[in-house]
């Protein structure tokens, strides 16, 4: 059983703080995705939990051991990097069994690991190869085999797929998900990519500066953000954010344009709010995700149209702003084509201006 | 208010210092120690010492002098000594002079091998040559080479006709000088065009061709591409030699040893001939300073220059 | 860039002609040693000049070793055997403790950093002429003067600033991830040192421990003042000593100059590869 926990976790460069007192809590066989933009400390926090990083400030547990004074080699972990660090003077045979044979483990235990986590990555026709030798792809297995055949309590991922291709990696994504499946350990993955972190993640950790915005299942942070950043970050295309102020039980748009605001949001008269809704809430009349009923109309003209296949993406102008549309089943749409847009009002995101924050009950 | 609740003890001195080397902070400093101890013992302290030596009127024949304090006469003296002044403007001279040389020369070699797409590899192999030769060897090479008498320079240019009294190489104080510059450059000049040759391969080949499609012409694609990029290298170059100008003593010492009658004599013959001969230990250790210096004014130009042209190219890149 | 000008055929053979010339110049001077090193004295004194050796011989070989019934001039034997020991010796120890300091310049931060490293690179521009009057004085004093200890620790000292220069270098193109992820498999820093880091950069230590070796080995400023009998004194002491004679020994000098080169010429051209490689790396990332 290994469950991690962070509390008031910081870590300090010299004076400059870069991760500020952050408190997670990861149960067993949980896979747990930190997000967010670059150099918002991601990394720092994983190569903290593998003891590669000092612990300024805070505690780190992994199972029922407090690992701050642990070097990595006493916390049973296990880690991924995003160069892969395969050792080049190894075969890939090596390279895969270098833990075990360094934990004393009798050679032919070693060839049975071995070979087992092999078989699971497909990696047999490979044993023999160095490094150099192999595709980004077999490189990016073996990193994955050498961290499972060790048996680890917790999984480590540093963004392991940004150095692969479009394809490739979202082929991964999935052997990923499969091989969590099957080995059940705790996974903690960095990733700057929201789309890897949707789609891998149990549970999501949003991260900015140095601070966890939001935690949650992908469905939670993806339907009820708790602020602009986080509305902004999930989703794509992303979420349309535009100002507005209350008046009466309506949001103004710089434009005039009036929106019925959800009932129950925490608002005064006059406040100046962030009105946010998503592409797929916003479609041309009888295109959209959820139906039409309960939707605002507004008619538009389309300035820029770009067919995806299943779903074409619509820029048009609202609020002062381009805002972009999700035509679901699409038609061929010309730019300047004038169309009846509905606004999904049951799926509106209410933000204060001032701080950021969800305002909606 | 719990100002006074904090009964802090103070670590002692040595208690400070043990906790220091316990902390991971340490660790390069005790990856250093035993370097930092080796170039204190072998380079530091004896550099003292001789700073010390050379205000004292030390004569190696007569130990108890090397207590004899005399202020800055020895310095005094040298600034009065024509001979000293010679040798020190010959030596700037002759380093300015073969620094040069080498790095224009070794910058022409590694242009044309680098033209050269068949066997370049044997080529620099033999580029390598002159860098292992010892700096005696190559003065006791060019020593048989440049003798009046039975060396291969006159020999040849008899054999063609060319000459019918044997140049004196060694002995005439102007061909001399030529002499250790030639053999200087020579064995220098090798590291030069290998360094040169590196980053002419190394060279990035887009800024090349997007200068050939803006309408450069060879000489302004060399000028204003090749020849910046080539910098650090040249640097580099001009480091390593700085480094070592004085092995050019070795050389010398063979082939002159600072004659004809004192015309070859540069600021490191000169201060053997006091310090070993003359036993005038006080005089060559205020000499030795003065080389000293020299080196590591030309040693630090260049590596700052290295230092400047390689944050320039982090910056490019 | 090999085919990016398109040179006219003269100009093709221009370069050609060019290449040749400075490679001959480069080469001539040491064959004509090489050559003179298997002549026999009356060859070389000879006029006009003999310029292929007409009766090659061993003959000056034998005799720096004494085994020829010629009279013997040196104990050229008992140099060789000197330098060799002086040099290997020194070089091991050079690239250990350098190796250190490399490691610690390449892979920590630490406060003075950029100055101690300014600090050993000036400590080796001393020039050898100016730090031998305090050693001799020093070593004097000490009685490690005229021992190949003496000379042996200063060759450490020469080469430690040289090495440190290129092992950092060479460390810093190993990725620090290699040694991170050695030590979440379970290595202690010693183990992940030793098991990756060490081997990813030994040629690059190999072009260092030739680059100490060959400093070592072909040095002749310090070694000439630090050295007294054939207790210690070295090869490029003993070539010296040649010269001292009353006639110049002019075949007997060059067979000692191709003893010098032979070691120098076999060991450069294993690792000429990483030769580059270290000074430039070293230099330039
Ligand atoms: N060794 C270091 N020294 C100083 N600052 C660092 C160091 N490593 C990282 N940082 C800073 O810490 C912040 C977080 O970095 P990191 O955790 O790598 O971000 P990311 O989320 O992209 O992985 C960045 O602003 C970075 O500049
Ligand atoms: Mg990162």
């Amino acid at each position: 059983m290994a469950q991690v926990r962070l509390e008031k976790v910081s870590k300090s460069y010299g004076k400059l703080e870069t991760v500020h007192g952050i408190d997670l809590e990861i149960a067993h066989n949980e896979f747990v995705v930190l997000v967010g933009p670059s150099g918002c400390g991601k990394s720092t926090t994983l190569r903290m939990i593998a003891g590669l990083e000092e612990i300024t400030g805070g505690t780190i547990s992994i199972g029922d051991r407090v690992v701050n004074d642990l070097p990595p080699r006493a916390r049973n972990i296990s880690m991924v990097f995003q160069s892969y660090a395969l050792y080049p003077h190894m075969t890939v045979r090596d390279n895969l069994g270098f833990g075990l044979k360094i934990a004393n483990m009798p050679e032919t235990e070693i060839k049975t690991r071995v070979d087992e986590a092999a078989e699971i990555l497909g990696l047999g026709p490979y044993m023999d190869r160095l490094p150099a030798n192999l595709s980004g792809g077999q490189r990016q297995r073996v990193a994955m085999g050498r961290a499972i055949v060790r048996n680890p309590d917790v999984f480590l991922f540093d963004e392991p797929l940004s150095n692969l291709d479009a394809k490739l990696r979202g082929q991964m994504r999935v052997e990923i998900k499969k091989l969590h499946q099957r080995v059940q350990t705790t996974v903690i993955y960095v990733t700057h990519d929201q789309v890897e972190a949707m789609t891998l993640a149990d549970r999501i950790v949003i991260m900015r500066d140095g601070n966890i915005e939001q935690i949650g299942t992908p469905s939670e942070v993806f339907e009820h953000p708790v602020n602009v950043f986080v509305a902004g970050f999930i989703g794509s295309p992303p979420m349309n954010l535009l100002d507005a102020s209350v008046t009466g039980d309506k949001a103004v748009l710089d434009d005039g344009v009036e929106v019925p605001l959800p009932a129950g949001c925490n608002v005064r008269e006059g406040q100046q709010i962030v009105l946010g809704f998503r592409p797929e809430s916003f479609a041309p009349k009888g295109h959209s995700l959820h139906g039409d009923a309960g939707a605002l109309t507004l008619r538009r003209v389309v300035a820029i149209a770009e067919p995806l296949g299943t779903e074409t993406i619509l820029y048009v102008s609202l609020g002062g702003m381009d805002v972009q549309g999700k035509m679901l089943n699409p038609r061929v749409v010309h730019p300047g084509e004038e169309l009846d847009f509905t606004l999904d009002l049951t799926r509106l995101h209410v933000f204060d201006k001032a701080f950021g924050r969800s305002v909606r009950a | 208010m719990a100002t006074d609740v904090q009964v802090l003890q103070r670590p002692t001195l040595s208690e400070g210092i043990t906790a220091f080397f316990r902390s991971p902070r340490a660790v390069p400093y005790l990856l250093l120690m035993p370097a930092m101890i080796v170039i204190l013992a072998v380079v530091l302290v004896p550099l003292l010492v001789s700073f010390w030596t050379s205000f004292t009127s030390y004569n190696l024949t007569r130990p108890d002098t090397l207590y004899n304090f005399v202020g800055l006469r020895n310095y005094q003296r040298l600034l009065g000594n024509d001979e000293f002044w010679w040798a020190f403007g010959r030596t700037f001279l002759f380093v300015t002079i073969t620094l040069n040389v080498e790095m224009m020369l070794g910058l022409g070699l590694a242009l044309l091998v680098n033209k050269i797409t068949y066997g370049q590899r044997a080529l620099r192999t033999i580029m390598m040559f002159p860098m292992m030769f010892s700096p005696i060897l190559v003065g006791f090479q060019f020593k048989y080479i440049f003798n009046d008498s039975i060396g291969l320079v006159n020999n040849a240019l008899f054999d063609l006709g060319l000459i019918t009294q044997p140049i004196p190489w060694l002995v005439d104080g102007t061909l001399a000088n030529f002499s250790i510059m030639f053999a200087e450059v020579w064995m220098s000049t090798s590291i030069f065009a290998i360094l040169l040759l590196a980053g002419l391969m190394a060279l990035p080949k887009e800024p090349i061709e997007a200068a050939k499609v803006d309408g450069c012409n060879p000489w302004q694609v060399f000028r204003h591409i090749t020849l910046p990029f080539l910098m650090p290298f040249v640097y580099i170059a001009m480091t390593i030699r700085s480094l070592d100008v004085a092995r050019a003593y070795d050389m010398i010492r063979i082939m002159t040893n600072g004659g004809p009658a004192g015309r070859t004599e540069l600021i490191w013959t000169l201060m053997t001939r006091t310090g070993y001969q003359n036993s005038q230990m006080g005089a060559a250790n205020a000499m030795g300073y003065v080389s000293i210096i020299l080196s590591i004014v030309f040693t630090f130009y260049f590596y700052r220059k290295l230092t400047a042209a390689r944050t320039f190219m982090g910056g490019a890149q | 860039m090999s085919r990016l000008s398109i040179e006219k055929p003269w100009q093709r053979w221009l370069i050609r002609f060019g290449v040749f010339v400075a490679m001959a110049i480069l080469c001539v001077p040491g064959l004509w040693v090489v050559l003179t090193a298997f002549r026999p004295n009356i060859e070389v004194l000879a006029r006009p000049a003999v310029w292929i050796p007409q009766n090659p011989t061993l003959d000056n070989f034998a005799r720096l070793f004494g085994l020829s019934s010629a009279q013997q001039g040196l104990p050229v034997a008992q140099y060789f055997v000197n330098s060799l020991v002086i040099s290997i010796t020194s070089t091991l120890v050079a690239v250990v403790i350098g190796m250190a300091g490399g490691y610690a310049f390449a892979r920590y931060r630490f406060k003075g950093k950029a100055t101690l490293f300014l600090a050993f690179m000036l400590s080796r521009t001393v020039p050898g002429v100016a730090l031998s009057l305090p050693l001799f004085i020093i070593w004097a004093r000490l009685g490690i003067i005229d021992t190949s200890f003496g000379l042996i620790v200063v060759y450490m000292a020469i080469n430690i600033p040289f090495t440190i220069w290129l092992t950092d270098g060479f460390f810093r193109q190993i990725p620090v991830d290699l040694s991170e992820a050695a030590q979440i498999d379970g290595c202690t820093p010693w183990q992940a040192f030793w098991r990756i880091e060490f081997p990813l950069a030994r040629s690059g230590l190999a072009s260092a421990a030739i680059f100490a070796f060959l400093t070592s080995w072909n040095e002749y400023a310090l070694a000439s003042q630090l050295t007294r009998t054939t207790a210690s004194k070295t090869m490029p002491v003993g070539l010296m000593d040649f010269t001292a004679q009353f006639t110049v020994d002019w075949t007997g000098m060059s067979a000692m100059a191709v003893l010098i080169i032979i070691p120098a010429l076999v060991l450069t051209f294993i690792v000429q590869k990483h030769l580059i490689a270290g000074l430039t790396f070293g230099g330039v990332k």
